[in-house]
């Protein structure tokens, strides 16, 4: 290993260390402000829809004269199609996956599979800047005439054509798309590459961390399948820049040149396996944070790589169920719903693992903890909801209903929101080298944990009488009109919700700047980084370390006995005791 | 004060005739939360596994719930960790067999019944295609209004005798209603809650979508996929009518249409001939 990686020299000057930077590390932080930027910008745009279904067509206080200056400061149909189609691809593209993948991607693989950066460090750094191009192809969109893409985040064509969506803006829209595309093709080719050959010497691929696993099938997964969203992408353009009819068909009864159901099919052989690129890291950090602060070891965790490693495999194969109502071939439609329904399996005994880990352990409530534990409780009930979707029969009810939102917003949303936090909150001491505020962190737990929970419960019960997504006024509806109070409610948990953010941010600038200095080693865990000192030096490890155990070594009696404290190093040497243990029961799991 | 009475009585009577017949009479509002009514014949296939999986999901999510919450408050710092990988064959049986057993219980439960119910009654189109009794009906979905259109007497569609509504579809309660759906511009879903089904209208194709109505009334009809700035004022009323008023309707109705007819005007021929696919 060492061989494969010379030390480099740090740079000094401040272009090349803090903006064209080639560190992981550097490069990371750049990827969690992007990120976190973006996610304010998302949640900014989620509260406009809240205002508007709690009081539709009323001036949105505050804000309204400056941004609906037109509409005497009410939003209107054409602003309120804008709001939540960019909130949707903000928060998918610019802000979850540059925070979760891009910021702990690359802060996370090199630093605990014992690596001095990423495989190609340029190719990181061309990540990051095309990533932030898209970012301002994205901000453009909103000042050019008839405003941003308005397709809905799907971006479903005839509807994302010239025919339903003229303007530039959904044109830079799709580009920005294209754009982010690219940027984490190039992030994922260096994750996977690696993973495969910069592990240190005895870190075996059952010996990683799970949050490494959790990255490293993200990554595989979006090298695969952000391709076939490129080329959905590519081909949009040139219907809406180039008049070519790929996806416009003729007249309504007459097939014409294009398919606009090509598209969908394009649009979710990618789609689907996107939510698990959002989802498998968050399962990889909970899955490591459970065991690392419960003090015990990841409960049959081959079992729990297995199921990741299932459930990244059978992704691939069940995006059909988004399109059960497409007038698909009903046979074509049972192969979906079969193959679907079996991912059950997987999450299952994923979730049995996290639950048996936390049994009988010695559980810490550290704000990471509770963001992990927050994590479980969201996602199970975006699990469980999914399970009236994934059915035909249930689906044509629920299909394309607030049910869909609430169930994809607990899954993609909630747990991802958690989940992230949970990493945040976990690695910040490692990343900027201070603590945060564990007193603010708990109130910021609290906070999200309570009101994320009740603002998508909501949406299901709208879906659950029939809501449909997606509507400026849904009590145009005689149907719907009793839900008013419930919509009002869910507005009311999502302000709150907001609200909740702001121990966060001050949390954060407070610790970047002024937050006392990290330990090595504050939460007493026994992975690659945090042997180091916090934060890391630029080539991170001196001398690369030798692995001789799994990431999850708590509670071992030899150990206790030896060294006397609940849990030892990857790469540390269990001192020899007079009698000569056995070979200790982990290590042997580990093989 | 009984001369009131019967005035609100007459009243109550007249407006109650009126709802019937006037075009566009307002459906009621939902009486509370959960499901909307369920005025389908077969609605409440989906409504009942809808209901058993909410209670299978339930159960898992609060005994999920209170093994955290035990393990939390039993199990914190005082507790001395257990030394367990949960490697051992007993470990990893009784994982697999756990999970296992919430598969087929709940997993197969909705797929046995989804699969039951779909081809049987949801997507069995071709066995009310065949079904003498069935009303057949063409819609062209489009921003932002659904056209309705009907055979009339003759049972040929694009001919003089059509009945063509705007968003104001009729159906006779009991029989069953097949519908072909299409869009001339984008991708719209027609559907209906109060009968538990949806259909995405392709530009391109030709979709189907049958329902039988079991109870008369008027109820909505909703556009479920995002089509546009109007996309929220897409909606049209269903209005299931006695078999004999709707017999009446659709005989004045026809009479009015043939009226009305321009052979050379193209814009009123929308409609085509109808597919019975097999």
């Amino acid at each position: 290993m060492e061989e494969l990686q010379h030390i480099h020299p740090e740079p000094t000057s401040f272009i090349r260390k803090w903006v064209f930077s080639t560190d992981h590390k550097v490069i990371a932080r750049q990827f969690l402000w992007a990120g976190l930027l973006f996610l304010a910008f998302g949640g900014g745009l989620a509260m406009l829809i809240r205002w508007q279904w709690a009081y539709p067509g009323e001036p949105v206080p505050a804000v309204g004269s400056l941004l609906f200056s037109g509409s005497g400061g009410s939003i209107t149909p054409a602003n309120y199609n804008s709001i939540f189609t960019m909130h949707g691809l903000i928060m998918i593209f610019f802000a979850i996956t540059p925070i979760m993948i891009g910021a702990f991607g690359n802060f996370c693989i090199p630093l605990m599979i014992g690596a001095r950066d990423m495989a190609f460090p340029k190719l990181n750094m061309l990540s990051f800047w095309t990533f932030l191009l898209s970012q301002c192809l994205v901000l453009a969109s909103f000042f050019v005439q008839l405003g941003s893409g308005a397709a809905g985040w799907t971006t479903y064509p005839p509807l994302s054509t010239n025919v339903g969506t003229p303007g530039l803006g959904q044109t830079l829209v799709v580009a920005a798309i294209f754009v982010t595309g690219v940027a984490t093709i190039m992030g994922g080719l260096n994750y996977v590459t690696t993973v495969v050959r910069l592990r240190a010497p005895g870190m075996t691929y059952a010996r990683m961390p799970a949050t490494v696993w959790g990255l490293w099938l993200t990554a595989i997964l979006n090298v695969l399948f952000v391709p076939v969203l490129g080329s959905a992408a590519l081909l949009l353009l040139l219907d809406r820049q180039f008049g070519t009819q790929f996806y416009v068909a003729g007249s309504s009864a007459v097939r014409g040149g294009g398919d606009p159901i090509l598209f969908q099919h394009l649009f979710w052989i990618f789609g689907h396996p996107e939510v698990y690129i959002l989802i498998l890291p968050p399962w990889g950090f909970v899955t490591d944070l459970v065991s690392f602060f419960a003090r015990k070891p990841a409960y049959w965790f081959k079992g729990s790589i297995f199921a990741m490693s299932a459930v990244t495999i059978l992704s691939a194969v069940v995006y059909g169920h988004h399109m059960f109502v497409t007038g698909m071939n009903p046979m074509l439609g049972q192969s979906f719903m079969t193959l679907t329904l079996i991912i059950s399996v997987p999450a299952e005994l994923l979730f049995l693992n996290w639950l048996h880990t936390i049994w009988k352990g010695s559980i810490r409530l550290t704000v990471p903890m509770l963001f992990a534990l927050g994590t479980i409780f969201v996602f199970g009930l975006g699990g469980l909801t999914g399970l009236f979707l994934g059915t035909i029969s249930t689906d044509l009810y629920l299909h394309d209903t607030m049910f869909v939102v609430g169930h994809f917003h607990l899954t993609m949303a909630a747990a991802a929101f958690l989940g992230s936090f949970a990493a945040i909150y976990f690695w910040f001491p490692k990343m900027f080298g201070r603590n945060m505020n564990q007193t603010l962190g708990k109130w910021h737990f609290w906070f999200s944990a309570v009101f994320i929970t009740l603002v998508f419960c909501g949406q299901l019960a709208a879906g659950y009488a029939g809501h449909q997504r997606r509507l400026f006024d849904p009590y145009q509806y005689t149907f719907l009109q009793h839900l008013h109070p419930l919509n009002r409610w869910t507005s009311y948990f999502a302000f709150l919700l907001g609200i909740g953010q702001l121990p966060f941010v001050y949390n954060f600038f407070r610790s970047v700047f002024m937050g006392t200095k990290a330990e090595m080693n504050p939460w007493e865990i026994g992975t690659l980084e945090w042997t180091l000192p916090s934060p890391p030096v630029h080539h991170n490890f001196d001398t690369i370390p030798t692995v001789h155990r799994g990431p999850h070594e708590f509670a071992n009696p030899e150990v206790k006995k030896a060294l006397g404290r609940d849990w030892i190093g990857q790469a540390e040497e269990l001192p020899k005791t007079e009698k000569a243990p056995a070979k200790p029961a982990a290590a042997a799991g580990a093989s | 004060m009984q001369r009131k009475a019967r005035l609100v009585k007459a009243a109550a009577t007249a407006a109650g005739l009126l709802s019937t017949t006037h075009v566009g009479a307002a459906p009621s509002p939902e009486p509370g939360f959960g499901l909307p009514r369920d005025v389908s014949e077969y609605g409440h296939h989906i409504d009942w596994l809808i209901e058993v999986t909410a209670v299978f999901t339930a159960l898992l999510f609060v005994i999920m719930v209170i093994w955290m919450l035990w393990a939390c408050l039993k199990h914190n710092e005082k507790h001395e960790a257990d030394y367990d990988h949960g490697e051992s064959k007993h470990s990893v049986k009784t994982a697999l067999l756990l999970s296992a057993v919430i598969f087929f219980v709940v997993d197969g439960n909705l797929f046995y019944n989804s699969t039951t119910d779909v081809f049987r009654v949801f997507w069995n189109h071709d066995s009310v295609e065949n079904n003498p009794q069935a009303v057949k009906i063409e819609i062209n979905a489009h921003q932002w209004a659904w056209d309705a259109r009907y055979a009339g007497p003759d049972g040929k569609f694009n001919t003089k005798d059509d009945i063509i509504t705007l968003n104001d579809v009729r159906v006779p309660v009991g029989a069953p209603v097949l519908l072909q759906l299409v869009s001339p511009d984008v991708i719209h879903s027609f559907y209906l809650p109060n009968l538990r089904v949806k259909q995405d209208a392709m530009p391109g194709m030709i979709n189907r979508l049958w329902f039988q109505a079991k109870q008369t009334g008027e109820y909505d009809i909703g556009c479920a996929q995002h089509c546009g700035v109007n996309h929220y004022k897409m909606k049209g009323t269903l209005t299931v009518l006695s078999p004999d008023e709707f017999k009446s309707w659709a005989a004045d109705q026809s009479a009015i249409g043939a009226r009305g007819y321009d052979p050379k005007d193209n814009e009123a021929h929308w409609g085509w001939e109808w597919r019975a696919r097999n």
